[in-house]
């Protein structure tokens, strides 16, 4: 069993994963796997170490695309086979996390009642596009629109938590990020800002 | 609340600091996922979904607290 950190383009050699083992990196076309020891069992240090290297290796490549703690294949082959359809998309993918990183933001708070026409479901419906639209951050994406080079918004059920948004910008800019996201006034709502993280949320799902 | 035995996941969930808590939520829930069924696989990864959310909603935890509120 092999253990799969990335997907990603320009890995450079001599890399070590989460448990300092040597990376191998498997080279496909314009795609790398960048693989290692089969995962260990799931504890708090093994998520860390995961992280870590995974961060390691999207710092040194030119793109990284990460994988998942726990993804394995059971030999190379079968590891080729289960990107060989998705290589399209993949390489898409990298296009877009090339040169870049992500910015994590938790929006807290509460929305107003959607007042919509026709049942619970509709209204359902409606509240789940708000919150993904959020237009109550307009004042934050405008402070942030030189920065951020895409979007995804992800609408959350719990009270007080609306939604994560992840920005993908330039390496290098963090700092910047932070400042105006600090500096934005979004009232009533709240935001937490974390980063930068390797790409996490802009991958694509290879089994939906 | 349920009493039952408390699973490795549980633990790592409840006892998490806010960075640990991004951590997870990023490297369990985010990132390509190859080969979904060796992924479940991974003892109590599932329990840890479940618990997630909720927690990353206790804004307290990531925030630090406001003068005056």
């Amino acid at each position: 069993m092999i253990g799969v950190y990335a997907i990603a383009q320009g890995t450079p050699r001599g890399l070590s994963g989460a448990r300092g083992e040597p990376l191998s990196v498997i080279a496909r076309d314009d795609l790398e796997l960048v693989c290692g020891a089969a995962p260990p069992e799931l504890s708090a240090e093994a998520l860390r170490a995961h992280e870590a290297a995974v961060r390691r290796i999207a710092d040194a490549a030119a793109a990284c695309l990460p994988a998942r703690f726990g993804s394995a294949a059971p030999d190379e082959a079968s590891l080729v086979q289960a990107v060989a359809a998705r290589e399209r998309e993949l390489a898409e993918a990298l296009r877009l996390v090339h040169g870049r990183e992500q910015m994590t933001l938790r929006v807290y708070g509460t929305l107003p009642a959607v007042r919509a026409e026709g049942g619970p479901g509709t209204r359902y419906l409606q509240e789940r596009l708000r919150a993904k639209a959020l237009p109550e951050l307009e004042p934050l994406r405008a402070r942030l629109s030189d920065l951020v080079r895409a979007e995804r918004v992800e609408p959350h059920a719990e009270p007080g938590l609306i939604a994560s948004v992840y920005h993908l910008i330039d390496r290098g800019r963090s700092a910047q990020y932070l400042r105006a996201v600090e500096s934005a006034a979004i009232e009533p709502l709240r935001v937490s800002a974390t980063g930068p993280w390797p790409a996490w949320s802009f991958v694509p799902e290879l089994f939906p | 609340m349920r009493k039952r035995e408390r699973s490795a996941a549980e633990d790592i969930v409840e006892r998490a600091d806010a960075s640990l808590l991004e951590i997870i939520d990023h490297v369990l829930n985010k990132g390509v996922m190859l080969q979904g069924e060796v992924i479940l696989g991974v003892a109590g990864v599932d329990l840890v979904y479940l618990r997630l959310n909720a927690l990353l909603c206790a804004a307290d935890r990531l925030l630090p607290p406001r003068n005056g509120k």
